[in-house]
């Protein structure tokens, strides 16, 4: 297969909370659990053998079942998720595991536990500095919630099964990171909007059969010319980000997106879990927690930003992007101190306020040229 | 006017007169015993503080999640809380000067939906307004824009800063992470105020943390009595007490004041309302800060009195064992988890929310709830289906409305004035009558 034809099987994984790979995987009887955010490791549901699966709000129209629970004050992804969830749209869920990763998804977990009550409702405490201070305790949160789905599904994750997901998930990583790579040519073989289809299709389908595309797909863009038509290389950052059509406003102005270090993105894979010897559990553990942190995390605002300023050169990308959903206090922290450092820089940044599964084209396109000009592009 | 003998920046000095100016008002009047306990309390932080940078000691910074027991452990150290400016403008002195920091720091680039106080905060940093701390130290709670207005203060000063990371739950395990946090952080406030951690001086602090504690213990209970003794503006300010006066003599004044005034009301026979009082409601969420008269119009024209409300619940769970270091951190970690309003309730599952509405309900024989959803509290706004189903089933009916706590200009007063009024007309007053 080719670049086209896997984009398009991509592109159709992520349109609706439903996909062809999930349904299959449904009906030869496996299970599936949702979640939310990164410091959930994956592997620990793949080592179950069940399919993770990262809650989003694709293809909802309306958030008016959320909208009854929640004021507009919360943020219009979250929103969009639980309507999903209260819809019964995510009904083939075996699961649930959440976190108190922001006030807004603390309350959606709220709505999953008392309304939509799925079979499996696991939560973790997740500190929110990332120093090997308090290691021990996500160390202990991962425990515990493994030893929570043992004695509810009935099953045992044995270390060979944690293994052998980590060997999964680090094949997956590999492979984005790849993909990545090709990205800083100076003809980069896909756009930004085709590299976030990839990724966010990474979540919602099952890893092996994701594994077997990418090789294709690498393969074919390995070969492929790039485009090097387009007025300026930016990186685009900040929280949750699954809509391509977004990148696409952005691009179709002639800013591409070279590098998505967002929530979907990029952040969410990261370098490999090292390989043994040693307690599996642990060294994912280690991956998770000290990846690069996001805006819910604090004392380390000065490794997020070293991050940023490494990948502008190595993606020699001429500004940054920078887009938080409306109501999001943890990267209202951050927005601010982005901005100053950037200035401070003399890097060209550009901060967007946005909703949920609706893009505002016009708006961002405005917004972008702007930037676009500023830069001189 | 001077503080300190010395001339001090507006905002201050604006504090200060409004402070002093309340106290010759009410110095004089018996039923104002709590309120100028808490007014003199304002007086003595300012001072501290004031006399802390003149003397050039060390001042380390905390948040309204963080009570200063800790830091107070350390000799010399002055402890701020980084919202006191703005709750000192909004309670004592001008509310401008609030909106002029929230505006200044939206215009410096601070999203406008992070919380008024914090917002007001990050202004007081920008315009240079707070002494230099030596290091800042912080718990992550009761919010998530506490987070922003924490990552914006480092940013700022680039001054050391710690985060005790308080959990989700609340059982023993999580008090002892906790407490092992706390026990780490003495270090780090060592290091950087160059004064030494007593354990003596901090079980002293322990102990007078105790007794405000009993004090406010028994002020809760005296509030349940009906007619409500005392008036409701000042269950709003107990959280203030705690924030500012955890571990010190003056918080306990403070809370001794409040509890000896409502004691005296009740065997007098008094009530908070002038003849009489005809309802009750719990407030729940945020008070109207930025006019606490607004609590005596309700007494003098709806005959409404608020016995208790969440900033003013104070739910000891226990008191802090002071017999070790160790048992003192763990009982410190438990009042941070447990008894401090707004962790307690906004931090975790929704349950001890809306658990404590509905026993406050009940304990306080309220007519109906309050919901006043502070804006950019998205945890409590985040809850309010639960929360309005929860009071249907237990028969409490609940008026909800948006406003901003610190900033007048998002609701007005008659907005909220004429919501409360129009509840009472069409759902209360007929509820009443019919049973």
């Amino acid at each position: 297969m080719g670049k086209s034809e896997i984009l398009g099987i991509m592109h159709n994984a992520i349109q609706k909370p439903r996909n062809t790979y999930l349904d299959q995987w449904v009906a030869e009887g496996r299970k599936v659990v949702g979640y939310y955010c990164t410091y959930i490791p994956e592997e620990i549901f793949t080592a179950a053998g069940f399919l993770p699966y990262r809650l989003r709000g694709a293809g909802s129209d309306s958030s008016s079942e959320g909208d009854a629970y929640m004021s507009a004050r919360v943020c219009t992804f979250v929103r969009h998720t639980i309507s999903l969830a209260l819809r019964g749209e995510l009904d083939f869920l075996d699961g649930v595991v959440l976190a108190q990763n922001c006030d807004h998804i603390r309350r959606a977990a709220d709505l999953f536990r008392k309304k939509v009550k799925p079979a499996f409702y696991g939560f973790l405490s997740i500190p929110r500095v990332p120093k090997e201070r308090l290691f021990d305790w996500y160390l202990a949160e991962l425990r515990r919630l493994k030893a929570e789905m043992e004695a509810h599904y009935s099953i045992a994750i044995t270390e060979q099964n944690l293994e052998d997901a980590i060997e999964l998930h680090n094949a997956t990583r590999q492979r984005v990171n790849k993909l990545y790579e090709l990205r800083k040519r100076e003809a980069p073989p896909i756009t930004g909007q085709e590299a976030l289809t990839i990724t966010v299709a990474a979540h919602v389908m099952p890893r092996a059969e994701f594994n077997s595309l990418m090789d294709d797909l690498l393969a074919d863009l390995e070969r492929a010319g790039g485009n090097g038509d387009y007025r300026a290389r930016v990186i685009v950052t900040g929280g949750v980000m699954d809509e391509p059509e977004y990148l696409a406003a952005i691009e179709q102005q002639g800013a591409l997106s070279v590098a998505e270090m967002v929530c979907f993105g990029q952040r969410s894979f990261g370098g490999p879990v090292e390989s043994g010897p040693g307690d599996p559990l642990e060294r994912i553990a280690r991956q998770r927690f000290f990846q690069v942190p996001c805006a819910r995390m604090v004392e380390c605002f000065d490794e997020q930003f070293s991050e940023l300023m490494k990948r502008m050169k190595e993606y020699k990308a001429d500004g940054i992007i920078f887009q938080r959903m409306k109501f999001c206090d943890p990267w209202a922290g951050d927005a601010h101190n982005l901005y100053w450092r950037m200035k401070e820089a003399g890097i060209p940044f550009l901060s967007l306020d946005r909703e949920y599964r609706v893009t505002a084209a016009g708006q961002v396109k405005t917004r972008v040229q702007a930037f676009l000009e500023q830069m001189g592009k | 006017m001077s503080i300190l003998g010395k001339e001090r920046k507006t905002d201050w000095e604006v504090v200060y007169e409004g402070v002093n100016g309340l106290m010759d008002l009410y110095s004089e009047d018996p039923d104002s015993r709590g309120m100028n306990a808490i007014l003199k309390g304002f007086r003595s932080f300012v001072d501290g503080l004031f006399g802390a940078i003149d003397e050039g000691r060390p001042i380390v910074w905390h948040n309204c999640g963080c009570t200063p027991e800790l830091i107070k452990g350390l000799e010399g150290v002055q402890s701020m809380p980084i919202e006191v400016l703005t709750v000192l403008q909004d309670l004592v002195g001008d509310v401008q000067y609030t909106m002029a920091l929230i505006d200044a720091a939206e215009a410096h680039g601070l999203a406008s939906e992070v919380c008024s106080i914090d917002k007001a905060a990050v202004g007081s940093i920008l315009g240079g307004l707070y002494p230099e701390p030596a290091c800042m130290l912080y718990h992550n709670t009761p919010c998530d824009s506490q987070i922003a207005a924490i990552k914006t203060a480092a940013a700022l000063t680039g001054k050391p800063m710690r985060m005790m990371d308080v959990p989700y739950l609340y059982g023993d395990r999580e008090v002892e992470y906790l407490a092992r946090q706390m026990a780490e952080g003495i270090p780090f406030l060592e290091e950087h105020t160059g004064r030494r951690f007593s354990w003596d001086r901090f079980r002293q602090v322990c102990e007078e943390s105790n007794r405000t504690a009993e004090y406010l213990r028994d002020w809760n209970d005296l509030r349940r009595h009906k007619p409500c003794p005392q008036v409701s503006k000042i269950v709003a300010l107990c959280t203030a007490l705690l924030v500012a006066f955890s571990g010190d003599p003056e918080g306990t004044a403070i809370a001794r004041a409040f509890r000896d005034e409502a004691r005296e009301r009740i065997e007098r026979g008094e009530s908070a309302v002038e003849g009489g009082e005809m309802y009750r409601a719990v407030w729940y969420q945020d008070p109207v800060w930025w006019d606490l008269q607004f609590y005596d119009w309700m007494e003098a024209e709806l005959k409404l009195v608020i016995p208790m409300d969440l900033f003013g619940y104070y739910a000891p769970e226990a008191l802090i064992d002071t017999s070790t270091p160790e048992t003192m951190l763990q009982g410190l970690a438990r009042k941070s988890l447990r008894t401090l309003p707004m962790s307690r309730q906004f931090k975790g599952p929704i349950d001890n929310f809306i658990d404590d509405y509905l026993k406050m309900c009940a304990e306080y024989q309220a007519d109906f709830g309050i919901f006043a959803g502070h804006v950019a509290c998205k945890h409590g706004l985040g809850g309010i289906g639960l929360f309005r189903e929860a009071s249907r089933e237990a028969g409490v009916p609940l008026l909800y409305f948006e406003f901003d706590m610190f900033d007048p200009r998002v609701t007005s007063a008659e907005t909220i004035q004429a919501h409360i009024a129009n509840f009472i007309e069409d759902v209360v007053k007929p509820r009443r009558e019919m049973s």
